[in-house]
């Protein structure tokens, strides 16, 4: 059992202090297998988008606990999150972040040149490769910026993949995208959830792109439905 | 491998923006060169006016002058409480001025390893007499050979020659302005009246012009043996002595190895001129001054620009954060940033500073014996403006990327 649990929350409790202390999560706990394709939907201010950045690591300010591949992470620093995300999360945002003054190539590269692992040479042949199979062929040495929004989309998600993550996390990952990008982007999930048992948890506020999926949470008013 | 990765964005960053990063290179390379221009006029206005007044200063003056008026037999002898003592009239008894065994005291001086140059002086006042013209002044009896490498005075000769005073015995070398008022040129002769009535004829071997106006309007010179035969004394009398010294501002240690052995005044250039002393110093605070608040001022150009780069990347760091890279990731690569503008700007300053300096050194400057504007370069002033300005454009990237190191994704990824 321990070794197919991917994600796992215990009691997650949330609260934003700006304008006015008001609880956003209140006591949230649920598991994620490994090779599992997840949707988080509800309405907006139901706190799934909040729920998704303190799975993300980078919101640090909740009670309760995160588990992901067995690894607790609440209590960790703020240094030890990131290089934790850089191995083993991905992210595709709702409106890509790519760093706009480097090509799509480089943007692609640059978390698996931060890991270090692999020479510069295969970083960039795999960089390449996924770049591929996201249809961007011949827009490896563009400048982001000169992308249109779903090939920035594309880059965006060949970034997430670039260090072989075993979590990608999306907010709204298809949100700028028309059907049929958006249903490549969808088919892309399910390859990797399926094929190489990497977990995938979307925000999204889509239902054709939730009804595609393994499992969805429902989210209401910080508890899921 | 990871490091480069950083500053490969930190080239990235710097290229994109080639504008602002010029004008942040600009800010640092305006402030070194400023501090080097500054510096480099201030040391050559310093060395001018030095040049001009060691021309008739030494570092170390021994003489023999009477400066006690307390000595006063009768009241030692006495209980003044018990004894009113009137004395009607007093004067000084005669006091014998001048140092009559100077040559033991030359080469006493003389031992010091310090010491570059020495040269024993006869100086009297007297008035200068031609036709009807009569000016009084001074009149130096010098050693040729030692004064003229106390003062390099040979090179203020303007017409006959130094070493005719050798030649003639009756020579004299008036100052331009003095040989001016009397109307007389080369060849005249001249009567000079010493102060005790002596009265002896020279003629006119050569002219000099030390561009001192008080020197060039009063003073002329002998032969050191003449000046003796003027003044009436032995010959091996001198006024004063004259020291150079290896290092003009360490007169104070040197005083205090040969004052107990003279036994006499030893005086040096600081004592005598302290305006000389305060004009140099206070020169060289406002160099300091000014051209480290050129520095500051750049500095603070550099810390606005940094901090600006970083506001307007904030989301490009949030980014980069949520991609992993940690705190000191980020500050490396803004730290980058800074360390290749305040280089680059260093390097471009010192280029630029000695640029300017030497066209201020064109600049026609035609007074007191002065051809253009001074400049005196110095290696510690180029060392410590690149120094400076890196320095300075470190802490100004350093301050800012710390603020940047601690941004948090999650609020700015939250939008």
């Amino acid at each position: 059992m321990e070794n197919t649990t991917s994600i796992e929350i215990r009691n997650l409790i949330k609260y934003f202090h700006e304008p006015e202390t008001f609880q956003v999560l209140k006591g949230v706990s649920f598991t994620v297998n490994k090779g599992q394709f997840l949707s988080i939907v509800g309405k907006s201010g139901s706190g799934k988008s909040t729920l998704l950045y303190v799975l993300s690591t980078m919101d640090t300010d909740y009670e309760g606990t995160l588990q992901i591949n067995g690894e607790l992470l609440t209590g960790k620093t703020q240094n030890q999150l990131a290089a934790f995300r850089n191995e083993h999360i991905g992210f595709v945002f709702q409106f890509h972040y790519l760093l706009p003054e480097f090509s799509a190539l480089q943007n692609v590269m640059l978390p698996a040149l931060k890991l270090g692992k692999l020479s510069a040479e295969e970083i960039e042949h795999k960089a390449y490769e996924s770049l591929r199979l996201l249809d961007l062929q011949g827009q490896e040495l563009k400048n982001a910026k000169r992308l249109s929004g779903g090939q920035q989309q594309r880059v965006a998600i060949a970034r997430a993949l670039i260090n072989s993550p075993s979590v990608i996390m999306g907010d709204e990952p298809t949100g700028n995208l028309d059907t049929k990008n958006s249903k490549a982007v969808q088919d892309i999930f399910k390859q990797l959830a399926h094929e190489y048992g990497q977990t995938i948890i979307c925000v999204t506020h889509d239902p054709d792109f939730a009804n595609n999926t393994d499992k969805i949470i429902e989210m209401k008013d910080g508890l899921i439905v | 491998m990871l490091k480069s990765n950083n500053i490969q964005i930190a080239k990235v960053h710097l290229t994109s923006k080639i504008w602002q990063t010029f004008v942040a290179v600009l800010g640092v390379t305006f402030g070194v060169s400023m501090y080097i221009f500054m510096n480099s006029f201030m040391n050559g206005v310093n060395k001018a006016q030095d040049d001009l007044a060691f021309r008739a200063l030494a570092h170390v003056r021994i003489y023999n002058q009477d400066n006690k008026n307390d000595y006063n037999p009768i009241e030692s002898q006495f209980d003044l409480s018990k004894t009113i003592i009137n004395i009607l009239n007093r004067k000084n008894i005669q006091y014998t001025s001048g140092l009559k065994n100077s040559s033991a005291i030359v080469s006493l001086v003389k031992k010091q390893p310090e010491v570059v140059a020495v040269s024993r002086q006869v100086n009297s006042s007297v008035f200068f007499r031609s036709g009807s013209k009569q000016v009084n002044g001074v009149v130096s009896g010098v050693e040729l050979k030692s004064e003229d490498e106390l003062y390099n005075t040979s090179l203020t000769v303007i017409q006959g020659e130094w070493n005719n005073l050798l030649k003639y015995k009756t020579g004299i070398i008036l100052g331009k302005l003095l040989a001016e008022r009397l109307g007389l040129q080369i060849n005249n002769s001249i009567n000079v009246l010493t102060s005790e009535g002596v009265s002896k004829n020279y003629i006119v071997v050569g002219i000099f012009e030390s561009n001192l106006k008080t020197m060039d309007e009063t003073k002329a010179y002998l032969n050191i043996m003449a000046a003796r035969q003027l003044v009436g004394e032995s010959s091996d009398y001198a006024s004063d002595i004259m020291v150079n010294i290896k290092e003009k501002e360490n007169t104070a240690n040197y005083i205090q190895k040969i004052a107990p052995l003279v036994p006499f005044q030893v005086e040096s250039w600081q004592e005598a001129n302290e305006q000389l002393v305060a004009g140099s110093e206070l020169r060289n605070i406002i160099a300091v001054a000014v051209s480290l608040t050129i520095l500051l001022v750049a500095g603070f150009g550099i810390y606005n620009i940094m901090t600006m780069t970083i506001n307007e990347k904030i989301k490009e760091i949030a980014i980069l954060k949520a991609l992993g890279f940690s705190g000191s990731d980020i500050m490396t690569i803004f730290i980058t940033q800074a360390a290749v503008i305040g280089i680059f700007g260093a390097l471009v300053g010192v280029i630029l500073g000695y640029g300017i300096s030497l066209l201020i050194n064109m600049i026609p400057f035609t007074i007191a014996g002065m051809d253009t504007l001074p400049i005196f370069f110095q290696t510690k002033d180029f060392l410590f403006a690149v120094v400076f300005g890196i320095l300075t454009t470190l802490i100004a990237g350093y301050l800012p990327s710390i603020k940047a190191s601690k941004i948090d994704p999650v609020i700015i990824i939250r939008g």
